[in-house]
């Protein structure tokens, strides 16, 4: 388990880290699993969610609770299969670069456990056990009427019978299983195990930052309700001109839209809860902002300013292309990447950012008023957007966008004010002041 | 800060000793020094300058009315470890402060001064002697604090002291359970006092969380104490650090009993478990934590284990268990320098390459480094200590040009180097290239407000030092989890904020730290106070020595006087002034690099009597 040394010094880029869901079903495993896999994919950290739930189907696609029974030679063989089938490609994908990799399955046995921290090991690769162990009935009752149920393995099937089979499906795991070091002799594994959806944790022998990251993010995660509001500043007097950066005031229509804002918000709100306003520090945002309710909290936050365009900063595209031509290809090449001199790339940016998703998660409510590429990269993560593309989406202005992250996803509501305003989306290659953005840059 | 505890016999301190600056004080002994140190290593007009500069940027620090009127001022001032600071290179992180200034990385604040709307929280310490509770506890503070959390710990130890006196011990029955009258008594004077203290400054003094250092041996004696703060608002979070594991028992032993006569001439190990058992037959009971009702965070084997269990806290003692998991106690250290000089030193938007004295800076720079840490090894074996291998070294840069070209050195020689986007310099924003004549002339305006707080000042399109402070937040939970020696390369105004967390600087203090270009500034952990120490690069051309002119030009009121060819913003060649100097561990034979000088601190004597620190 001894991280590997190069003699100089251990570099967290060299860790590869294998997280191993454990738990019966319908512990919220795979809502773990695909929320850390979104983080840090948006971090740029390769990750990879490997269902074993998803090799088994493709052998037995409608399984009955019987399948499960561990006395079951048939079944237990077949899963057994499927479990190696997953690892492989694991170990395949971690072979090519991968980074982060999510085993989601119970893995309910020390002896399952064990198999797949040897297997891992022998690789150079670090095991992060994340148990969730939940003894609350009417919760896991609840997750399975809404989550399992619509599961492919019950397709076309009578709910209330699919429900009772499911939960005879537990009942099989429970026979043989065994709480992470449940008996003391797993104590030298890395492991979180969540009890109660947080009201007990335990954190065992973290070995490295990005494990450390891991954990707390899935220790922030919360499954109250609530939204969150995006919506860019009101059109400036930079839009106007087509200029990028600076520190404009806004155009006669972004001052209408800031006025409609309330409206706008009190109406995708629904009921009167007041939200905590986040703005960036510059004027075209709070100036959007400043006619919120005053039961609103407004923060302002400097992590949420526009992109640095370095050099580039008040100028228009025209005018870098003509001052910048290489940077101007260079830029429409590679957009996420692309560092304007003295400056920022969106991959600066996330970075800046991951302070801002931290706090979002562990917050209720929020409606943030910020800029068009900060815009795109926190709708990135939210609806799992690809660094290719996230640059590129239009995000029109004078729209309020309202997200809802649910068990499995997020939701997306949108609201236009109806206040007429100039595009600043550009395709690839255009130094158009305004253009109308393509069909597929729609998000 | 300095000076921030009056002395009993004069309650009503003058102007002068409230505002009293971090780099310098006034009217005290330690002023003194200063001012020889002064006359030392001052060079007339920069000297004053700098000197006028820190005064002004200390102006703004808090009222202490509250602590000269409080039984806790009189305590700290019978206590020994509450020392006084007089330059940023001793750990500011005991000194009592009225802590308004102290939070470098405070994302907002409230009308209450507090944040997360958490209200107040004891965080109330569990654990017998020589369990790390005081490494832990200023470890937490230091961080909490940064986060613009009001924290303060409250030591029992010190009431202890101060109420049975210096020197005196407490009836060897004091942690009997069946301890006879006399005792209890004064057990519950001492505790009663120490709360009185605790509720007193989160009530009054807008305290928000009280860090309470103390045994805490039994479930029953935790269950009074929950009930006791509830009654006054007071939410706890208790923190427990519990040991099984016998060698880690018998090293913290080993540290704690380092300075006591009693184990003079002892066999180490002899001498650890003597000193156990003496803890054993003093606290006879004591039960680990296991009370579901309370929130509680059990920290097993100096963060190989936690376990939580959470009633009603949040975000708080989430971010408590994210940076104790980052934590560790292994000893090692970091070295800051600055990068080297670049073609277009003035223009922030360039990210120029570095000069041809540049690379050469940071050639000469690698091997002083290299050199230093052989020789470090080497005296440690000529003072008997152990042959181990020299720990492993990593390298950050920041993703500026000239930090990555910095670290071109010990790339050749096979160190990896990382790049952290985060540790890029503050951005100047409009200030770019500007003058100071210019910046006056165009944004009188914000030059005014500048003056009045250089730490949050932001100028237009620029950072404020407060904007870098947030933004390097997550570096600093690497650096806690970092276990080889690091080395960063980076830019002054990072250096800055990096090292005020580590030694505990105010604010206000923050962007007047200076580091000279031909010293590497070293700093060794410890568990009461960090070490800082400073190492001269040989060699350097003087004119890049100076500091950055490729900040922000006026941190300053007043005519700054060119100093440099360079001019602009620079600092005096021979650094940090009004240390308290030392010679320290000289090597002698370094025919490439001068000795290292070593800064004195306090942390061996305010550990000295830890000893005997067992309520």
């Amino acid at each position: 388990m001894a991280p590997r040394t190069n003699g100089i010094g251990v570099q967290v880029e060299d860790t590869k880290i294998c997280v191993v869901m454990v738990g019966l079903p319908a512990r919220g495993k795979s809502f773990i699993a695909q929320k850390a896999q979104r983080y840090l994919q948006w971090l740029s950290i390769d990750a990879q969610t490997f269902n074993v739930g998803n090799y088994r189907r493709t052998e037995a696609p409608h399984p009955s609770a019987d399948f499960f029974d561990l006395s079951n030679a048939e079944g237990e063989k077949r899963r057994r299969a499927a479990a190696e089938a997953a690892m492989h490609d694991m170990l395949d994908w971690f072979r090519n670069g991968g980074v982060i990799g999510i085993l989601d399955a119970t893995n309910s046995t020390k002896e399952r456990r064990k198999w797949v921290l040897d297997t891992c090991t022998k690789e150079g690769i670090e095991v992060l056990f994340v148990e969730s162990k939940c003894d609350d009935e009417a919760m896991i009752m609840a997750n399975i009427r809404d989550v399992k149920l619509t599961s492919p393995d019950y397709q076309g099937q009578d709910p209330e019978q699919a429900a009772q089979d499911f939960k005879n499906r537990i009942q099989n795991y429970e026979k043989v299983y065994k709480s992470l070091d449940e008996d003391g002799d797993e104590n030298d594994y890395t492991y979180l195990k969540i009890m109660d959806v947080g009201s007990q944790v335990i954190i065992n022998r973290i070995r490295d930052y990005l494990q450390s990251r891991v954990v707390y993010y899935l220790m922030n995660l919360h499954i109250r309700p609530r939204s969150v509001w995006l919506s860019r500043h009101g059109e400036s007097l930079y839009n106007l001109d087509g200029r990028i950066g600076g520190d404009a005031d806004l155009s006669p229509r972004g001052h209408q839209y800031a006025q409609k804002l309330p409206q706008l918000v009190r109406d995708s709100v629904g009921e009167d809860r007041p939200l905590t306003v986040w703005t960036s520090t510059l004027k075209r945002t709070i100036s959007t902002a400043r006619f919120l309710p005053e039961n609103y909290n407004q923060l302002q936050w400097k992590a949420l300013d526009e992109l640095d365009a370095g050099v580039c900063d008040g100028m228009t595209y025209q005018e870098i292309k003509d001052v910048y031509p290489e940077d101007f290809v260079q830029r429409d090449e590679d957009k996420y990447n692309y560092r304007y001199r003295g400056g920022e790339s969106y991959r600066d940016v996330v970075i800046r950012l991951e302070p801002i998703i931290m706090e979002l998660e562990r917050s209720e409510d929020i409606i943030i008023v910020t800029h068009q590429a900060i815009l795109r990269c926190i709708y990135a993560y939210f609806m799992k957007k690809d660094q290719s593309k996230s640059p590129w989406m239009n995000v029109p202005l004078h729209t309020l966008i309202k997200l809802t992250p649910r068990a499995y996803g997020t939701d997306e509501e949108r609201f236009s004010a109806d206040i007429p305003a100039v595009s600043t989306w550009r395709g690839k290659g255009s130094t158009a002041k305004h253009e109308n953005p393509t069909p597929g840059a729609n998000i | 800060m300095s000076d921030r505890t009056p002395a009993p016999e004069s309650p009503q301190p003058s102007p002068a000793h409230q505002t009293a600056p971090c780099l310098a004080s006034s009217g005290t002994p330690a002023d003194e020094v200063s001012r020889a140190n002064a006359r030392r290593y001052g060079t007339g007009n920069s000297h004053s300058y700098w000197h006028r500069q820190v005064h002004l940027g200390d102006v703004c620090t808090g009222d202490n009315k509250a602590d000269e009127e409080s039984s806790t001022a009189e305590i700290a001032a019978n206590a020994p470890r509450y020392r006084r600071k007089s330059s940023t290179f001793i750990d500011g992180i005991h000194d009592v402060t009225a802590d308004s200034d102290m939070a470098p990385a405070q994302l907002y604040s409230t009308m209450s001064g507090r944040l997360f709307h958490s209200g107040r929280i004891a965080i109330v310490m569990v654990g017998l002697p020589a369990r790390g509770k005081t490494h832990i506890c200023v470890s937490m503070a230091r961080y909490l604090q940064w986060l613009g959390v009001k924290t303060r710990i409250f030591h029992l130890g010190d009431y202890r002291r101060a109420t049975v006196g210096e020197g005196e011990d407490v009836p060897e029955d004091y942690f009997f359970p069946n301890a006879s009258p006399a005792s209890v008594m004064l057990r519950q004077k001492i505790l009663k006092k120490c709360r009185e203290d605790i509720y007193a400054w989160l009530n009054h003094d807008n305290g928000q969380v009280a860090i309470y250092d103390a045994v805490n041996p039994t479930a029953s004696g935790r269950m009074s104490l929950a009930k006791e703060f509830a009654k006054h608002d007071v939410q706890t979070l208790f923190l427990e650090s519990y040991v099984d594991d016998e060698n880690l028992l018998r090293e913290n032993a080993r540290n704690v009993k380092i300075n006591s006569p009693d184990f003079e001439g002892m066999d180490p190990d002899e001498a650890a478990k003597l000193y156990l058992r003496r803890i054993e037959m003093k606290i006879p009971i004591f039960e680990t934590m296991t009370e579901n009702e309370l929130n509680y965070i059990k920290m097993i084997n100096a963060g190989q284990k936690f376990f939580y269990n959470n009633v009603s806290f949040n975000y708080l003692s989430h971010r408590i268990v994210f940076y104790l998991t980052n934590t560790h106690i292994k000893s090692r250290t970091t070295f800051f320098v600055r990068a080297g000089v670049a073609t277009e030193e003035e223009s922030f938007k360039a990210d120029a390459p570095l000069s041809e004295e540049g690379h050469n800076y940071a050639r000469i720079m690698c091997e002083t480094i290299l050199n230093h840490r052989e020789q470090e090894r080497e005296s440690l074996k000529e003072q008997g200590g152990p042959d181990v291998p020299l720990r492993p070294l990593s390298v950050w840069t920041s993703t500026r040009m000239r930090t990555l070209q910095t670290a071109e050195p010990f790339t050749e020689r096979g160190y990896k180097v990382r790049q952290r986007s985060q540790m890029a310099q503050i951005n100047p924003g409009v200030c770019e290239k500007l003058s100071e004549r210019a910046i006056r002339r165009l944004y009188p305006d914000e030059v005014e407000k500048h003056e009045l707080d250089p730490y949050h000042h932001r100028w237009p399109r620029a950072e404020s030092y407060h904007d870098l402070a947030v933004r390097l937040e997550p570096i600093i939970l690497e650096l806690e989890r970092e276990q080889n020696d690091l080395l960063i390369i980076a830019h002054e105004s990072v250096l800055r904020v990096l090292y005020a967390y580590l030694m505990h600087c105010s604010t206000a203090a923050i962007p007047a730290l200076k580091f000279p270009r031909n010293e590497i500034i070293e700093i060794i952990p410890a568990a009461y106070q960090n070490e800082a120490k400073r190492i001269l690069i040989p060699g350097l051309d003087p004119r890049i020595v100076p500091s950055s002119p490729e900040g922000i030009r006026i941190p300053v009121a007043g005519e700054s006087p060119a100093l440099f060819p360079g001019g602009g913003l620079s600092s005096p060649p021979e650094g940090l002034e009004n240390l308290t100097i030392s010679p320290g561990i000289s090597t002698p034979s370094l025919a490439t690099s001068p000795p290292p000088v070593r800064i004195v601190s306090t942390s061996k004597e305010a550990v000295e009597d830890k000893l005997l620190d067992q309520d």
